[in-house]
């Protein structure tokens, strides 16, 4: 008997141990890092400010000391206002791993306040009752309509718009001029500017295929173009599995032409050193939307980039820019400071600031608050907009998605042939539909 | 009798940490596991439905899991080979070394003590760099190819790191059972004039053969689990082209369509097979072991 | 006979010369060239760096939080196996003294888990985190690892504690020694050599472990070595310098580490090979 009482109490003692030892190591955790915290601003506000935290979750590793920065002027705008002394923590896993990351947190109940989304998953995560309705926020009114259009359902506002564009192929305007090209309406335009560029020594496209999403943007592109210019109820049809990829297979033209003008090694190509690469001049055209021109200008601060709109076929109507939205804020409905989180998403759209931010990010402006001179490729894409030549950016099931850009990577590496191509797009579309 | 409930009461008492912490951290979440495998949970809902066997019958027909299985077998076939050749060849070096063996041993352990996200990571600049900068300036031009991107080389790239990270450890087994046979024995062989293939198939090999059980039971295993060399290198790429099954159940799990519940009935296969596969294993080298 | 032994040790030092530079071929490449300037690393691989641009060192240590991200991994795993090692060397004796057929059972129920994928618990293993209130905590998440790694450590004991000799306990029971302190006194002691073994092969597993802490963790002011690291990847994927830096860096304590107690690892290693 003496020896169980021994025993339990071990166990006991154990536990206790290990509970305080959590308890201690909190402690001095917060205690340790940085030595940001100054305890020493006492009598500066008669009214103790409230303490609150803040959890917000991005997907912009490349853009951590922009947002950082901005937290902190966000946290000197609470207290200055509000006197809530608010701690934001911002959590940037790297993009592979970001959407696993978030999905463990929302599905386990431990929800960051504020998280970055794809503009295109938001259909999922609004039923899946993730998603906050802004519309009556201030934000909503100072969006751009066309952009508003793309983060909202049913006329609910639901995500904050952040990286926004209109985009085709990138191109080095000044390889182009001393080429005497000029961007082309048609497929055979775009042959004939390949010959020149290979004529002149250049090579015509850079191909960075390693990270799937790459290839995948040439099917975007070129889907895009041909549904808006010629089979505008593909995608409905697509979605009773009443069509498929045979109807859309000339796309696979331009995509041969892409690929076979292209620059060697691919496949080891990552977007980033892609991006850096074309900044260098290593080739003249890159099918890349806009975001990518932020390493291409810290690559090469005097590249003279230029977008035009991929021609699919002979058919300049076709030839159209894609409209889209890709990362988006989102304010949990079950936030604990659900006031504060609010707050934020106005912050990021805020009149004074958010330029500033927007600009130091190489974002494009997408809000009537957003008052700085857009870069060159921005007003060439914006010009193909104004008259009339753009589509919003079709939203295919994700597994579609990612299954073409895997298709694409086999497709440029020779293991498959378009009409495999043809018959597992079908498939995947047919699989997701019967999911949903 | 009584006695005997009161060793159990104190046999409880004395694994009841264990048991709490192995119960809530592994046990209680495998079978949940496989309860998830009978549902249509997407990981991101908060309701679910139960759904009975039919994950498991739509598994048999996804060809893109048998492939990933097939191409897993493919790599757990070779790699296992080449880790337990190479390292057997070095053991077997080393052991026979006058000098430096230490230094050997310590060398070729190193890649284990370095996480494989490092070691990929590493090998990834290898094989996008400086491979090409041999073949381009060296004029190498053997190493001319798309290491990551063709399908082929990048299974050949792949087995390389795999390798590179687990023969240290193989090896260290080996090594530990060599040194366990007699030294009169290896002697004795050397003076019977046997050459050295003979000597070492007759005499030392049936002395190892534990070790062989144990060394290719471990590669077998991990190898059924690989993921972090895959993972950083290719990440399955091109296209499904090296995708093991521990990949497709990773990108089922949190890429694209989520279908949680689909990817557990994938790993509740996976567990399975890696079941079948190391108990014929460990009976075929256990009979050998006992007929030698 | 000495003739031909010069000949085999030339085939073998050449065969073992040639293998130690593939085994190092990645670690080397990844030095020379983290002290190299972006520019200079991408014109030539192969050559020594003209200067030492330490700067590549400085800025990743600071974009890694180095010493706090370090800190984080000790206190883990660390603890993880200090929990480890009690618990399971508690179990595992027990379980080997107690021959009933509550014994058995409990021995194969802690056993029969070890084949179980990790991809397979993952998920439903961080609900009961999130249940239990217990994720984004470096002492909580050592529980965990515990959990996860007593099944192989109660096993390794349980094997060990055979072929210590009961008399020495049923002495010290005489002796007026209770059953537990009669463990700590005589048995844990004798058990040091599987102790060392199981430390050494879990201290490696945990601080080179790279799922677990990725799902579980996600405050940066907890991140471990490798979770720096790869936040690492996401914003310099074009600046070759920065990863292999960033890399070298991560590498280093456990380079550190085996330089040091190299015997030590390596017996652990073969010891816990060899007795799993």
């Amino acid at each position: 008997m003496k020896k169980i009482i021994a025993i339990l109490m071990t166990v006991c003692l154990l536990f206790s141990l290990a509970a305080c030892g959590n308890g201690g190591t909190q402690e001095t955790n917060s205690s340790v890092p940085d030595g940001t915290k100054n305890v020493s601003d006492s009598g500066a506000a008669t009214d103790e400010p409230r303490e609150a935290e803040l959890n917000i979750m991005m997907s912009f590793p490349q853009f951590m000391d922009q947002w950082e920065t901005y937290a902190k002027q966000f946290e000197a705008k609470m207290l200055a206002e509000e006197n809530i002394k608010v701690k934001v923590n911002l959590e940037m896993p790297s993009s592979d791993q970001y959407e696993s990351v978030l999905q463990a947190r929302l599905s386990g109940g431990d929800a960051p306040d504020l998280y970055t989304l794809h503009c295109n998953n938001i259909g999922t995560y609004n039923d899946a009752g993730y998603l906050y309705d802004l519309s009556g926020e201030p934000l909503a009114d100072v969006i751009y309509e066309n952009v508003k259009a793309t983060v909202s359902v049913d006329g609910k506002l639901l995500a904050v718009p952040i990286e926004s564009q209109a985009w085709g192929v990138l191109y080095n305007k000044a390889i182009f001029a001393e080429c005497g090209l000029k961007a082309p309406d048609t497929l055979s335009d775009l042959t004939a500017i390949c010959e020149t560029l290979k004529e002149k020594g250049y090579t015509p496209f850079l191909l960075a295929f390693q990270e799937q999403w790459v290839p995948q943007l040439m099917t975007g592109l070129t889907l895009g173009g041909i549904v808006s210019g010629k089979l505008p109820d593909w995608l409905e049809r697509m979605y009773k599995n009443e069509g498929s990829y045979d109807e859309v297979r000339e796309i696979f033209d331009v995509i041969d032409l892409i690929m076979a003008n292209g620059t060697d090694r691919a496949m080891e190509e990552g977007s980033e050193a892609g991006a850096a690469d074309f900044a260098m001049g290593k080739a003249a055209m890159f099918v890349q939307g806009t975001w990518a021109s932020n390493t291409i200008m810290t690559t090469n601060p005097d590249m003279q980039l230029g977008v035009f709109a991929l021609p699919i076929n002979e058919d300049p109507g076709c030839t159209r820019v894609n409209l889209s939205t890709s990362t988006t804020l989102a304010v949990h409905p079950d936030s604990k400071e659900l006031d504060l989180a609010l707050k934020f998403a106005n912050y990021v759209l805020d009149e004074n600031d958010s330029s500033a931010l927007f600009q130091s990010c190489s974002f494009n402006p997408l809000a009537t608050c957003h008052n700085y001179e857009a870069y060159s490729w921005v007003s060439d894409a914006s010009a193909y907009v104004a008259s009339g030549r753009a589509y919003q950016d079709l939203v295919l099931p994700s597994s579609v998605t990612d299954e073409q850009g895997r298709l694409l990577q086999e497709y440029y590496v020779g293991t498959v042939t378009v009409d495999e191509i043809v018959e597992r797009l079908d498939a995947a579309f047919q699989a997701a539909n019967a999911q949903n | 009798m009584k006695n005997a409930r009161k060793r159990n009461l104190s046999l409880l008492l004395y694994c009841l940490p264990a048991l709490i912490v192995y119960l809530a951290f592994k046990l209680f979440p495998a079978i949940s596991g496989m309860y998830y495998s009978l549902t249509n949970w997407n990981g991101l809902n908060k309701s679910y439905e139960f759904v009975g066997p039919s994950n498991f019958l739509e598994l048999l027909t996804d060809d893109y899991f048998w492939d990933s299985m097939w191409f897993t077998f493919k790599y757990v076939i070779v790699s296992v080979i080449i880790a337990n050749v190479a390292a057997l060849t070095l053991a077997v070096a080393i052991e026979s070394c006058r000098r430096a063996k230490g230094l050997f041993r310590t060398l070729f352990y190193m890649p284990n003590m370095i996480s494989m996200v490092i070691g990929g990571y590493m090998w990834m600049f290898i094989f996008t760099k400086v491979l090409y900068y041999l073949a381009d300036n060296w004029g190498w031009s053997f190493l001319d190819h798309s290491w990551i991107g063709d399908p082929n080389y990048s299974f050949i790239a792949i087995i390389i790191v795999a390798a590179w990270g687990a023969v240290g450890y193989l090896m260290i087994i080996y090594m530990a059972a060599l040194q366990g046979v007699p030294a009169n024995l290896k002697e004795a062989a050397a003076i019977d004039g046997a050459n050295a293939w003979q000597n070492f198939w007759k005499i030392i090999f049936p002395l190892i053969s534990h070790a062989i059980t144990i060394c290719v039971f471990w590669s077998l295993n991990s190898g059924f689990q690989v993921f972090d060399v895959i993972y950083t290198l290719t990440g399955g790429g091109p296209g499904r082209a090296t995708q093991s099954v521990a990949i497709n159940i990773y990108q089922e799990a949190f890429r694209g369509n989520i279908r949680y519940g689909y990817a557990t009935a994938k790993s509740t296969v996976l567990f399975f097979i890696v079941l079948i596969v190391t108990a014929i294993q460990l009976k075929l080298t256990g009979r050998k072991e006992q007929e030698l | 006979m000495k003739k031909k032994g010069i000949l085999s040790d030339i085939i073998v030092y050449t065969l073992l010369s040639v293998a130690a530079l593939f085994t190092l071929f990645p670690l080397l490449m990844a030095l020379m060239n983290s002290f190299k300037s972006n520019q200079e690393l991408l014109i030539n691989v192969m050559s020594w760096p003209t200067e030492l641009h330490l700067e590549n060192y400085v800025r990743t240590f600071d974009k890694m939080h180095y010493t706090r991200s370090f800190l984080n991994t000790v206190i883990l795993s660390g603890l993880s196996v200090s929990l480890m090692i009690f618990f399971s060397a508690l179990a595992g004796w027990r379980l080997c003294r107690t021959k009933t057929r509550l014994s058995r059972f409990l021995l194969k129920l802690f056993i029969f888990s070890m084949l179980i994928p990790f991809s397979s618990i993952m998920i439903p293993l961080y609900r009961v985190a999130q249940i239990m209130k217990i994720t984004n905590s470096v002492v909580s998440l050592s529980f965990v690892y515990a959990g996860l790694g007593v099944s192989m450590a109660i096993f390794l004991y349980h094997g060990f504690v055979k072929s210590v000799p009961v008399e020495l306990e049923e002495a010290a029971a005489i002796d007026g020694c209770s059953s537990l302190q009669g463990f700590f006194k005589i048995v844990f002691p004798m058990l040091k050599p599987i102790t060392a073994t199981i430390t050494i092969t879990n201290v490696l597993w945990i601080w080179n472990d790279f799922l677990l802490p990725l799902i579980m963790i996600s405050d940066n002011k907890k991140y471990t070595l490798l979770l720096s690291t790869n936040t690492l990847f996401g914003q310099y994927s074009s600046d070759w310098t920065a990863i292999l830096s960033a890399l070298i860096l991560a590498a280093l304590p456990v380079i550190v580490f085996y330089a040091f107690f190299q015997k030590r690892i390596l017996k652990g290693i073969s010891d816990g090979a060899v007795k799993g």
